[in-house]
C-alpha cells in the first residue's frame, strides 16, 4: 500500500504530468509567423508551376516531402531511441508495395490504397521489431539488414504481381491529378497532397519529440537500465517506436508509389538507405529539426552540383560523412545553431532539445 | 551423391572466403567495438588492385594477389588513423564510428568507380584447370582458394597465440584497461589490427574476384555474409567465426543445391533471424560490456 500523496509528489510523477515550458515549444509558437508560413507554403506551388524550371524544382519539394518524411522517422529510431535499424527503406517499400499492388490489382481508388501502405509498413515493423527488441548494437544492425535483404530479395524475385519479373511495381495507378487539371495544375496537387503528409508527420514528431514518450525514449537510450529502473518499459516504448517509425514511413512510401506510378526495387540497394543516413547525419543525429535541414541540403545540392562534378557528387557524400563523424558529431544543425547564438547573443534563443 | 558432393565443395568453398572475411571484423570488433562498415570497400580495393597489377601491368599471379593484400592493408590503417584514431575515447564512439567507416566506404566506392568505370570486371584464375570428382566439376582455383584461405587462416590463429603483438591484441579485446596499464600501447594495436583486417579483406577481394566479378559495389553482399558470419560465430571470438565460417556456408550452399539458388539467400537471413531470437549473441559470444 504506498501512500497517495508521497506517489503524487515524486518526481517521476510530475514530470509525466507537467512538462518543462522549454520541453514545450508548442506552447511559445508564434501564431502570425506559423499562418505566414502555411500561406508562403501554399502560395509557392503556383508560383513554381508557371515555368518550366519551377516545375522541376516543385518535383523535387515533392521528393523533399517524401524524404523528410522517411528521415525524420527514421531519425526516430536512430537519434532519438538510439537503435540501429537500417530496415527504414524496407518499411518504405513495404507501404509502396501494400499500396501499388492493391491499386493495380484489386482496381482500388489509390485514395483508399494508400492507408493499407501505413498499415502494412507497422505490421513488418512490429514483427522485426519484437526479436530486435532483445538484442542491441551490432545485433540490430545484422538483423535489420537481414530483413532488407528479405525484403529486397521478395521485391525482386517474389509473386509476379510484387516483383513484376525483377522490375518492380509498374504502371501503378496514380492519384490521377494530371488527368484532371493537367501536368502544372496536376503537380500543384500532388505538392498539396505530399505537403499535407508531411505536415502531420512533422507536428505527430514534433509532438512526441518533447512529449514524456520522448523523454523516455531518450532516457533508454542514454541509459536502459536507470530508465528501466525508473519505470519506463523498454519493450513498450522500443515497440511503440518501431511502430511509429514505420507508419509514417510506410505512407511516404504509398505516397511515392501513387506519386511515381512505380516502384523500382532498386531503391532497396544500400546507395539509398546511405543517402538518407548521410540527411540525418549531416542535419544533425537526434535533434528534430536535423533531418529536416539535412534532406532538403542534400535534395537541393545534387541537383546544383550537377554537370561537371556529378561524378563526384558521392565522393562528397562520403567525405563529408567521415568529417561530420569526426568534427562535428552532433550534425551541422546544432552547430549553426551555436553560431546563432553567439552572433544574436540571445541567451533566451530555443533551448538546445535535450537530445 | 553428386548433390551431396557438390554441396559439400561449395559449402567448404564459400566457407574459406566468409571465414577470411569474418575474421576481420570479428578481429575489429574484439579489440575496437566497433563495426567496420567499410569491410567490403576494403575488399574491393584487394580486388581492384589484384586485377590491375595482373591484367594491365602483366604482373605474375601471386605476386598481384599480394599487391591487393598491401593494398586493403593500406587503406584499411588510412581509416583507423585518419578517423577512427581521432574518435577514440568519445561517449559515442559506436555511432560515431559507423558513421565514419560508411563515409570511407563510400569514398572508397567512388574512387574505384570514377578510375576504372561501372563496368564489371573479371580476373583470370591463378590456376586454371579443372578435374572430375564424383561427377563434381572441381576448378583448381577453387582448391588454391580453399588452401591459401585455410593457411591464412592457420598462420593468423599462430600470430595471435604465439607471438607478443598477436597477445596484444588478444589482451587488448579481453580487458582494454587492464592491457593498457600493462603498459600495452592500446592505439598502436588497435592500428595493427586495422592492417591486419584490411589485409585479409583485401586478400578475400583478389581471390573472389576470379571466381565472381568485381565491380564498385562487389563488396556489399561478401560483407553483409561475413556480419552474418561474425554474429553467428559471435561477435569477437576468433574460434566460433571460423566455426560459423564453414557452418554458414555449407547451410548456403546446401540450400542451393537442394531448394535452388533463389532461396539460398533468403533462407540463409530466415535461419540467422532464428538464430539471434534463440541465442542472441552466437554460438561462441563474447558479452555486451560497453567499453571506450
Amino acid at each position: 500500500m504506498i501512500n497517495e500523496t508521497a506517489l503524487s509528489e515524486s518526481g517521476a510523477n510530475r514530470v509525466a504530468k507537467r512538462l518543462d515550458p522549454a520541453a514545450g515549444p508548442w506552447a511559445k509558437t508564434n501564431p502570425v509567423a506559423l499562418v505566414a508560413i502555411i500561406l508562403v507554403l501554399l502560395a509557392m506551388p503556383w508560383v513554381l508551376a508557371s515555368f518550366s524550371t519551377g516545375r522541376f524544382i516543385l518535383h523535387l519539394v515533392i521528393l523533399f516531402f517524401v524524404w523528410g518524411i522517411v528521415t525524420q522517422s527514421w531519425n526516430l529510431i536512430l537519434g532519438v531511441g538510439g537503435i540501429f535499424s537500417f530496415a527504414q527503406v524496407a518499411f518504405f517499400v513495404i507501404g509502396g508495395i501494400a499500396s501499388g499492388a492493391a491499386a493495380q490489382q484489386l482496381g482500388v481508388s489509390p485514395f483508399i490504397s494508400i492507408w493499407l501502405a501505413p498499415i502494412a509498413a507497422t505490421i513488418a515493423a512490429l514483427i522485426i521489431g519484437l526479436p530486435s527488441l532483445r538484442l542491441r548494437g551490432p545485433y540490430v544492425v545484422l538483423l535489420t539488414l537481414a530483413f532488407a535483404e528479405l525484403v529486397r530479395n521478395f521485391a525482386t524475385q517474389g509473386p509476379k504481381w510484387i516483383a513484376g519479373g525483377g522490375y518492380g511495381l509498374r504502371d501503378v495507378p496514380k492519384f490521377g491529378f494530371e488527368g484532371i487539371w493537367g501536368t502544372a495544375t496536376g503537380r500543384v496537387a500532388y505538392y498539396y497532397v505530399g505537403m499535407i503528409f508531411f505536415m502531420i508527420a512533422t507536428y505527430v514528431i514534433w509532438r512526441i519529440f518533447y512529449s514524456p514518450i520522448g523523454m523516455s525514449f531518450r532516457a533508454l537510450r542514454d541509459s536502459e537500465t536507470y530508465a528501466t529502473s525508473r519505470g519506463v518499459d523498454p519493450f513498450r516504448f522500443k515497440l511503440l517506436l518501431f511502430a511509429l517509425s514505420a507508419f509514417f514511413t510506410g505512407l511516404a512510401g504509398g505516397f511515392l508509389v501513387h506519386y511515381n506510378g512505380s516502384q523500382a526495387p532498386t531503391i532497396l540497394n544500400f546507395s539509398l538507405t546511405i543517402n538518407l543516413l548521410a540527411m540525418i547525419v549531416l542535419g544533425g543525429w537526434g535533434t528534430f529539426w536535423g533531418p529536416i535541414l539535412g534532406t532538403a541540403l542534400l535534395t537541393a545540392l545534387p541537383e546544383i552540383l550537377r554537370g561537371p562534378l556529378e561524378n563526384w557528387r558521392n565522393m562528397g557524400m562520403g567525405a563529408s560523412l567521415a568529417l561530420i563523424a569526426v568534427f562535428a558529431p552532433e550534425g551541422l544543425f546544432p552547430l549553426l545553431q551555436n553560431w546563432s547564438r553567439k552572433l544574436f547573443g540571445r541567451k533566451n534563443a530555443e533551448q538546445r532539445p535535450p537530445g | 551423391m553428386e548433390k551431396l558432393f557438390q554441396a559439400v565443395y561449395s559449402g567448404i568453398l564459400y566457407g574459406s572466403i566468409y571465414g577470411l572475411m569474418a575474421i576481420g571484423l570479428t578481429l575489429i570488433w574484439g579489440s575496437l567495438r566497433m563495426l567496420n562498415m567499410a569491410h567490403g570497400a576494403l575488399y574491393v580495393v584487394g580486388g581492384f588492385v589484384a586485377w590491375t597489377a595482373l591484367k594491365l601491368w602483366g604482373f605474375p599471379p601471386l605476386l598481384a594477389l599480394a599487391l591487393g593484400v598491401v593494398a586493403g592493408a593500406l587503406i584499411g590503417l588510412l581509416i583507423q588513423v585518419l578517423l577512427i584514431n581521432r574518435l577514440i575515447g568519445r561517449p559515442s564512439f559506436f555511432n560515431a564510428a559507423m558513421i565514419a567507416t560508411v563515409g570511407a566506404a563510400i569514398m572508397i566506392e567512388s574512387a574505384t568507380l570514377l578510375i576504372y568505370g561501372p563496368r564489371v570486371k573479371q580476373m583470370p584464375p591463378l590456376i586454371s584447370g579443372q578435374f572430375k570428382f564424383t561427377g563434381v566439376v572441381i576448378q583448381y582455383q577453387g582448391l588454391v582458394i580453399i588452401a591459401i584461405s585455410a593457411v591464412s587462416l592457420i598462420l593468423l590463429s599462430l600470430f595471435l597465440k604465439k607471438t607478443r603483438y598477436g597477445l596484444a591484441i588478444q589482451a587488448v579485446s579481453q580487458q582494454l584497461d587492464a592491457a593498457r596499464l600493462m603498459g600495452i600501447p592500446t592505439v598502436l594495436t588497435f592500428m595493427m589490427v586495422m592492417t591486419l583486417s584490411g589485409a585479409l579483406a583485401g586478400l578475400g577481394g583478389g581471390l573472389l574476384s576470379s571466381v565472381f566479378y568485381i565491380a564498385p559495389t562487389a563488396g556489399y553482399t561478401p560483407m553483409v555474409k561475413a556480419l552474418v558470419v561474425t554474429i553467428f560465430g559471435g561477435l569477437g571470438s576468433i574460434k566460433g567465426t571460423i566455426w560459423a565460417a564453414y557452418i554458414i556456408g555449407l547451410l548456403e550452399a546446401f540450400l542451393q543445391v537442394y531448394l535452388g539458388p533463389s532461396y539460398a539467400l533468403p533462407g540463409l537471413f530466415l535461419f540467422m533471424i532464428l538464430m539471434l531470437v534463440i541465442r542472441p549473441r552466437g554460438l561462441f559470444g563474447l558479452g555486451e560490456m560497453q567499453r571506450l
